[in-house]
């Protein structure tokens, strides 16, 4: 059963004020779900507009983020976390040292974790794969030992008092309360998907796309195939970072026990989860696996257990995912003799 | 900074060749799966910490060795490290075929691309390092001492611990019996046929799924070997010891060469006195870095190793 | 006396101990249509590798336009004029046929990244512009109808077609065909020579490796034989068909013979 295509199938046969209709209240219902505390969802120990941001809306983010460098092009990057790391020690540091509030040093996070995308790609994605993969690995275990063993980073203490955002429209960020904090990343999240969704149609998703499916033909064909690297490499990177500042300005206090390889790892199961390539997919994997060990107790101390055994049960029999990303060949208009597998 | 490296400059050569011959012996189980496969073993670090408690298993609750346990000499001491040693290789070769059974085999017959079954196996290291985390309650596990550390002797300033000759010696031994292995007999020509050259190999009557798993048998008998010798020399071990000792052997192996195995000894000597004097000089919590540049370095400026393959084909 | 398009100047290629190629000396004429023959393993298939940047020279010169394509990188061979088809079809499967030539046609793209993100004017007329020009490719080689269809599920002989569809996206000045004949029936090989000439006629030089030699007699102006990475032959078909020494590269020599 291919649930993309059910779904595709819905949205298809609907003409343009249906589709409005359907998006609105979709956003709707999701901007009430910190509401919905009370009710069968939830979550036995922490408080569910707290896990609704984080790990769910985060694991979202990031998994979109990730989603740009593995699912698009094809690239294993396991330091991912590598970036979310250094949005949210940029946020901490410059948080607690210097006056600017978290909507300014965003974009400082943001450009931080895209020179260290840029760095860290131009000499490593001329590599293979697996090569590819374990430099990332230590790269994101670089960072966290850096963190940790650096008087200025405040060492396996991490940072305390980092401030929350300004108030906006009169509301207040509170640790309390949650709510804000979940719309403010959902706004980024649509920011995110409406970025890589204009990206996928237009040369760089093309450039991305022909990667993947085989670089030599794509560097033959004439794709500067490193440049688009780096740039999905960096475009990812730069979400994680986004992330990165948001959390520290929610959680008030990082540590780099916080930023280990569990991260990236799971952030990586939440998308071979629910499907590579596919955002909807990405996002339904983030969903479910940022809720579910906090919903089920039992799955809480064994959630990476439980993400491993996702890992290579969805390689070995559904590859592709919940939601695949195979795309749909339009209705055509003239009768052609079926194609034949070359 | 430099004051402790000059002092002990014996002392930490030794040590430094004795854990290298460890980072050899489980480089070869990446480097020989790397061989037949073109791919990492990515849960051969795994692989190693199962063999390490292993060990401690046998040494701590079957021959009830505790730190205050009198030693052994003589013959029963010899049977003990035996049996400790093929206990831990036996484990880990067990782990590695249930490793290529689970994570590789099905993907390969099916002709999944290679990210897919890189997943597969990340996964399953997580699965195997996860389920010893939770058996041990995310502690570190001490092993009793087996083998008194006594010394044999002085050379040029350095303290020879019989643990660190052990460890050269036996490796040594292991290590060139693998080599005689891989040349002469029918089942290492076959492992190096199909190393290079996949089809050919087929078409001659090689038994594919036999060689692959026969290839990470081998390797984790190597790599179990190498968890002896560790748990014998630092006497400890834990659920994620597998991340760092595979991470720095698989540098080695790169270093050498990946593929060859002669590399594989060159580049885990190369890399154990590497990552010893760098700890001397920067500081042990600086280990892992030191190797993580060192793996970047090679992968620049000679991928080839010292000795092996290009790590990038040109296809087309 | 014209300035051949491109020029393989005492070209050796070696790998190892092996010599792919040996000295190898060819001129290719702007507009015409050059055959590369020989025997499976003299190396035909290195010469385009070569020429596209897969391989760099172990020594001698490829010189393309009079500028040499030593050192440079394969996107940027291509950008300077040079495209190729592959000997086993390697299209984007998953992308449909129009996708496959569009992505050819972005290699003279100026906008990139920023542009798509910010949807800037010149952006959104190079893409409208590409697009059409994708279209009037898949016209010109007669697939248009499948420009919605995803590669993988096309026929092979529309592949086949794709794949030089998708080369002329790049608007080469060169077209490297590798086998484009191979798998095809005798009628689809006439329909792929008539293309081919449609194709030189509209201003491309076309490099073709084939093995069927009714389809290099019929459309090649020159055919030049490679045997055990060696020039052995460079003339007309006709000629060239006669030569004994080709004969004996394809067909051996007798055991008796002196």
């Amino acid at each position: 059963m291919n649930l993309r295509d059910l779904g595709a199938g819905v949205w298809e046969r609907s003409n343009r004020p249906v589709r409005v209709a359907i998006v609105l209240v979709t956003l709707f219902l999701i901007c009430l779900l910190p509401y919905a505390g009370g009710t069968f969802l939830a979550t036995p120990v922490a408080a569910f507009d707290s896990v609704l941001v984080y790990p769910i809306a985060m694991f979202v983010l990031m998994s979109l983020g990730l989603n740009i460098v593995v699912g698009k092009s094809g690239m294993l990057d396991l330091g991912y976390v590598a970036f979310f790391a250094i949005g949210a020690y940029t946020m901490a540091l410059l948080g607690t040292h210097t006056g600017l509030n978290t909507w300014e040093i965003m974009p400082i996070g943001i450009g931080l974790s895209m020179l260290a995308g840029v760095l860290l790609g131009l000499p490593t994605l001329r590599l293979r794969g697996d090569y590819l993969a374990i430099v990332t690995l230590g790269f994101g275990e670089i960072v966290r030992i850096v963190a940790l063993n650096s008087e200025s980073t405040g060492g396996p203490n991490g940072i305390a008092n980092v401030p929350m955002p300004p108030n906006i429209l009169g509301q207040e960020y509170n640790i309390f309360n949650q709510k804000l904090f979940f719309w403010t990343t959902l706004v980024m999240i649509l920011l995110v998907i409406w970025l890589v969704r204009r990206l996928s149609v237009r040369r760089p998703g093309r450039a991305w796309e022909a990667i993947r499916q085989d670089e030599d033909a794509a560097e033959l064909m004439g794709v500067p195939t490193l440049r688009y690297k780096i740039w999905s490499f960096t475009l990812g990177a730069a979400i994680g970072g986004a992330a990165g500042v948001l959390f520290a300005s929610k959680n008030l206090f990082i540590a780099p026990e916080m930023f280990t390889l569990n991260v990236s790892i799971l952030i990586l199961s939440c998308i071979v989860f629910g499907g590579i390539g596919n955002i909807w997919g990405v996002i339904v994997g983030a969903v479910i696996l940022g809720y579910l060990p906090d919903r089920i107790r039992f799955l809480s101390d064994a959630r990476l257990l439980v993400f491993g055994v996702v890992l290579v049960v969805t390689m070995n029999f559904r590859p592709d995912g919940l939601l695949p990303r195979k795309k749909r060949e339009k209705a055509l208009p003239v009768k052609v003799k079926s194609g034949v597998e070359s | 900074m430099f004051s402790v490296l000059i002092d002990q400059f014996w002392s930490l050569t030794i040590s430094g060749i004795a854990l290298g011959f460890i980072y050899v012996l489980i480089s070869l189980g990446y480097t020989m799966v790397y061989g037949v496969l073109r791919m990492i073993n990515f849960a051969n670090s795994e692989i190693f910490m199962f063999g390490t408690f292993a060990t401690v298993v046998i040494t701590r609750d079957v021959f009830h060795y505790t730190s205050l346990t009198t030693h052994s000499t003589g013959f029963r001491l010899v049977l003990i490290l035996l049996l400790s040693l093929i206990a831990s290789m036996l484990t880990s070769a067990v782990v590695a075929v249930f490793v290529e059974f689970v994570a590789y085999r099905r993907l390969r017959a099916r002709g999944t691309n290679k990210l897919a079954t890189l997943i597969s196996a990340i996964g399953i290291s997580i699965v195997l390092s996860e389920t010893m985390r939770l058996l041990t309650h995310s502690r570190p596990t001490g092993s009793g001492r087996v083998l008194e550390k006594i010394s044999l002797g002085t050379l040029w300033g350095a303290n020879i611990r019989i643990d660190n000759v052990l460890t050269i010696v036996a490796a040594s031994i292991i290590f060139i019996l693998l080599d005689r292995f891989v040349k002469l007999s029918r089942m290492g020509k076959a492992i190096r046929a199909v190393s290079m050259n996949e089809d050919a190999s087929k078409l001659m009557g090689v038994n594919l799924n036999r060689v692959i798993s026969t290839t990470f048998l081998i390797g984790g008998l190597m790599t179990g070997a190498a968890s002896f010798f560790f748990v014998t020399v630092y006497e400890n071990t834990k659920f994620n010891i597998g991340f760092s000792m595979g991470l720095a052997a698989f540098t080695a192996a790169v270093l050498g060469g990946i593929g060859n195995i002669r590399g594989a000894f060159a580049g885990g000597i190369a890399l154990g006195l590497l990552e010893t004097y760098a700890s001397a000089v920067l500081g042990t919590q600086w280990k892992a870095v030191t190797v993580f540049i060192t793996l970047v370095l090679v992968l620049l400026f000679r991928p080839n190793g010292l000795f092996g393959e290009a790590i990038q084909q040109t296809r087309a | 006396m014209t300035t051949p398009i491109l020029e393989l100047k005492n070209l050796t290629m070696q790998f190892g101990g092996v010599v792919a190629l040996n000295e190898v000396n060819i001129k290719v004429m702007p507009q015409e249509i050059l055959a590369l023959i020989g025997p499976n393993g003299a190396g035909k298939t290195t010469v385009f590798n070569v020429i596209t940047g897969v391989y760099q020279a172990t020594s001698g010169d490829v010189l393309f336009e009079g500028g040499s394509v030593a050192g440079k990188s394969r996107h940027e061979i291509t950008k300077g004029g040079i495209a190729r088809t592959f000997q086993n079809i390697r299209l984007w499967g998953d992308m449909t046929a129009l996708e496959n030539v569009i992505t050819a046609t972005d290699v003279h793209k100026k906008s990139g990244v920023i542009g798509a993100l910010f949807g800037l004017p010149r952006a959104r007329r190079e893409e409208k512009a590409n697009r059409a020009k994708a279209h009037e490719i898949l016209e010109f080689i007669g697939i248009d109808e499948y420009s919605d269809r995803l590669a993988k599920n096309l026929p092979y002989g529309v592949q086949r077609r794709l794949e030089i569809a998708r080369a002329m996206g790049t608007s080469p000045r060169l077209i490297l065909l590798d086998e484009p004949a191979a798998g095809f029936n005798p009628a689809e090989k006439v329909e792929l020579a008539n293309t081919i000439k449609k194709i030189r006629d509209a201003g491309y030089t076309v490099l073709l490796i084939e093995h069927d030699m009714s389809l290099i007699m019929g459309i090649s102006d020159r055919v030049v034989v490679l045997d055990f990475g060696q020039k052995i032959a460079d003339d007309l078909p006709s000629v060239v068909q006669n030569d004994s020494r080709v004969i004996e590269a394809y067909l051996g020599v007798p055991d008796d013979a002196s």
